[in-house]
């Protein structure tokens, strides 16, 4: 349980502040400046006021090129709008999001956002005021108990007692949300402790020995040869070998390292909804996304796997509905994963490896070469190559071409065409955002965002606004649902105050479609709360009011292509509302409680075998 | 089958609670819980009684291991097979 010192704290010489009388909130703006944050998030009040006048002052005096503020706090029109921005920064940039809110009402609207980070991994520092000490478990104005409530929420909390922790407390907070599996740390820091007397030290982090020493372990950990050898004695006897990729293989930085292992084995990859552009999507080998409403060839691909080797993913129930059907036909599955707590949690595999995913693909690659492995050579894939090649043409992705109404497909995929991969896209939650991950391609990681695990609805806006902060340069896009981008509205004003070129895109289907979705298949047909035309919103007007100065409704069906063109050319802030068939659903669909054979492909991709649509069990999982 | 747990945690403000909140939340009853000093001030010591089965108790386990103020989990013994 020896901590391992950690090299800043032998290198840190010496802070040129160390020494120096600072307040609390003080000491906060200058780790945050020390660890390297040039943007943040967040809304004022009372209890963190001390914070935001300090960041105003050393912004004041700390001018870069041309004036502009080191470190500027950007203001959302809700706390919750502060998080998403700041997890669509991290998500987007890999870098720690930073978002500074008020006590009571700002800290506990910065909930979702945390605990959506925390269950798709997304690094966050959020900082709350909190009544002063005297005051806290008074029932005091504005208090609320957010260590408790972040508790569960979050990847840690702490509650600041000690002013004299706060500056290790806040180094510390940093350490535990990018290292490991990353995740949301809240620190609750009372006014007394924001206005305190303090000098600042300019070093020194918390002990946490538990933590630092279970991270080293699992850092360290090492393939040894013997195990390299179990994996390939599998790999050997695999005739249709499948990589399963998810986000931790985004988190940890290994797309390069899973590129090389592809190159030199030829192994196809699938990846989940957080894994998309872990894989170039349009490489051959390349099956897009599997799981719930995958593509068909890739869920085809999984169930005709002989062998599986899962990185960074977690068997989740989008993916896994029904854990012993899935993969059936797989002899041997291989995991590796950064925590623990995933090896077998839900399907139980043949080998594993706890550790970091970019170590351990290279590692397994050098083994495999220097063991003679080169499949690329004795094409021994060329069988299963030539079979993923004919699952992908005769199970491609479809729709209705020739209807008149106006297919969301074809939006997405109007899009693509222009921006080829390249655009850093973001989503709200329902059948926009599957269609967004079905139709569009990603080439990269980090352009894909999206709220994997919680499914919030009203991601998209706020996510799309970070993003352009950590990509100044890139075309980001949110696409949207009517019912999603309802719920952070106000955000829309956030983009034009900040004259941030974000593309909106609201594929409105007047109302909850994957609601509908549902309540069609497990309900009757009825649309029990999810029907939206009597909803008076003119969402151009809406946009217009807040100051977009490109703000169009696509009705017509002919004009799709150059509105689109238009639309993304347009120089600044844009906003796009189409009117897309209301019945469009999600295809392919593997229901709850369904196995990857039983899925529905619907009217246009081409099925396996023919199916009875009700079988899928009905459930209360949504 | 009902085990006892020794956990050994850093004595920081709310870190009991995440321990406690950590099994209600993965749907864990607790069926007794002690908490001791230890000759260090700054940590304490939490026996804790629970019942599942050894996949749930692995994997509660190893859930307790990713709290930040856990210092070690150790499962001490075994406790007879019934459900208390
Ligand atoms: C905050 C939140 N509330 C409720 C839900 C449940 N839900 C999932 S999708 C959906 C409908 C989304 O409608 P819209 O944004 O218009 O997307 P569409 O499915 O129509 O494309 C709802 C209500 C959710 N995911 N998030
Ligand atoms: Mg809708």
């Amino acid at each position: 349980m020896n901590a391992q010192p950690l090299k800043a704290e032998i290198a840190a010489d010496h802070h040129p502040l160390a020494g120096q009388p600072m307040t609390g909130a003080e000491v906060i703006v200058q780790v945050l400046a020390d660890e390297g944050v040039s943007v943040m998030f967040g809304y004022s009040g009372g209890a963190i006021l001390p914070v935001y006048d300090a960041l105003f002052r050393y912004n004041a005096e700390h001018p870069g090129e041309g004036g502009v503020e080191p470190m500027p706090l950007i203001v959302p029109a809700n706390e919750q709008g502060a998080g998403f921005m700041a997890a669509g920064y991290a998500r987007a940039s890999g870098k720690v999001g930073v978002a500074v809110v008020t006590s009571g009402p700002g800290a506990t609207n910065m909930v979702t956002p945390v605990r959506d980070s925390m269950a798709d991994s997304v690094p966050l520092v959020v900082i709350c005021g909190q009544v002063a000490r005297a005051s806290i478990g008074s029932d005091a104005f504005q208090e609320a108990p957010i260590s408790n409530i972040m508790g569960a929420c979050a990847k840690h909390v702490f509650l600041v007692t000690d002013p004299g922790r706060l500056e290790v407390t806040l180094r510390t907070a940093f350490e535990i949300a990018r290292s490991g599996r990353p995740g949301p740390v809240v620190i609750d820091v009372p006014k007394d402790v924001q206005n305190a007397a303090l000098n600042f030290r300019g070093e020194g982090r918390l002990p946490i020995p538990g933590y630092r020493a279970r991270l080293q372990t699992v850092q360290s950990a090492h393939v040894s040869d013997a195990e390299c050898a179990t994996f390939f004695a599998a790999l050997e006897q695999s005739k249709r070998p499948l990589i399963y990729a998810g986000g931790g293989l985004i988190a940890s930085g290994a797309s390069a390292a899973l590129r090389a292992f592809v190159d030199d084995f030829g192994l196809p990859v699938t990846t989940t909804l957080m894994g998309l552009g872990a894989f170039d999507t349009t490489d051959s080998l390349a099956l897009h996304m599997l799981g719930m409403h995958g593509t068909a060839y890739a869920n085809y691909a999984v169930d005709d796997c002989d062998f599986m080797l899962t990185l960074g993913a977690r068997f989740d129930d989008r993916v896994a509905g029904v854990p012993d059907k899935f993969a059936p036909t797989a002899k041997f599955i291989a995991q590796i994963d950064i925590d623990p707590a995933e090896i077998g949690k839900v399907k139980p595999v043949h080998w594993h490896h706890n550790g970091d995913l970019r170590l351990t693909l290279d590692r397994l690659r050098q083994y495999g070469t220097r063991h003679g492995f080169r499949p690329r050579q004795d094409g021994r894939y060329a069988t299963w190559h030539a079979q993923i090649a004919e699952l992908k043409r005769a199970h491609a992705m479809n729709y209705d071409r020739d209807s008149a109404m106006i297919q969301p497909y074809a939006v997405i995929e109007a899009i693509n065409r222009i921006t080829q991969g390249r655009a850093v896209i973001s989503t709200g939650v329902g059948q926009h955002q599957m269609w967004a991950a079905q139709y569009f391609d990603f080439r990269e990681p980090r352009h894909w965002l999206s709220s994997g695990s919680m499914g919030t609805m009203g991601f998209g806006l706020p996510a799309a606004i970070g993003a352009q902060f950590a990509r100044p340069d890139a075309v980001v896009i949110d696409i949207d649902g009517d019912s999603s981008i309802r719920m952070n509205i106000g955000e829309l004003e956030t983009v034009t105050t900040y004259g941030l070129p974000v593309k909106v895109v609201v594929l409105n289907n007047v109302g909850d479609g994957m609601v509908r979705q549902w309540q069609k298949l497990f309900f009757k047909g009825r649309f029990a709360s999810s029907d939206k035309s009597l909803h008076r919103k003119d969402f151009i007007k809406a946009a217009q009011a807040d100051g977009f100065e490109w703000a169009k409704r696509l009705e017509n069906k002919d004009e799709l292509s150059k509105t689109i063109i238009d639309f993304l050319a347009f120089d600044g802030p844009a906003f796009l509302e189409v009117m897309i068939d209301p019945d469009a659903g999600v295809y392919p669909m593997v229901g709850p409680g369904a196995s990857y054979a039983q899925m529905i492909t619907g009217d246009c991709i081409a099925s396996r075998q023919q199916v009875a649509e009700s079988e899928a069990a009905r459930d209360d999982m949504f | 089958m009902r085990h006892t747990l020794s956990i050994l945690l850093q004595n920081e403000a709310g870190a009991l609670v995440r321990v406690a909140g950590l099994f209600a939340a993965r749907s864990h009853n607790i069926d007794s819980l002690t908490v001791a000093a230890t000759n260090d001030p700054a940590i304490s010591q939490l026996t804790l009684v629970v019942h599942g089965d050894e996949d749930t108790l692995e994997q509660i386990l190893r859930q307790t291991r990713k709290l930040i103020d856990v210092l070690d989990v150790i499962t001490l013994s075994l406790v007879g097979d019934t459900v208390a």
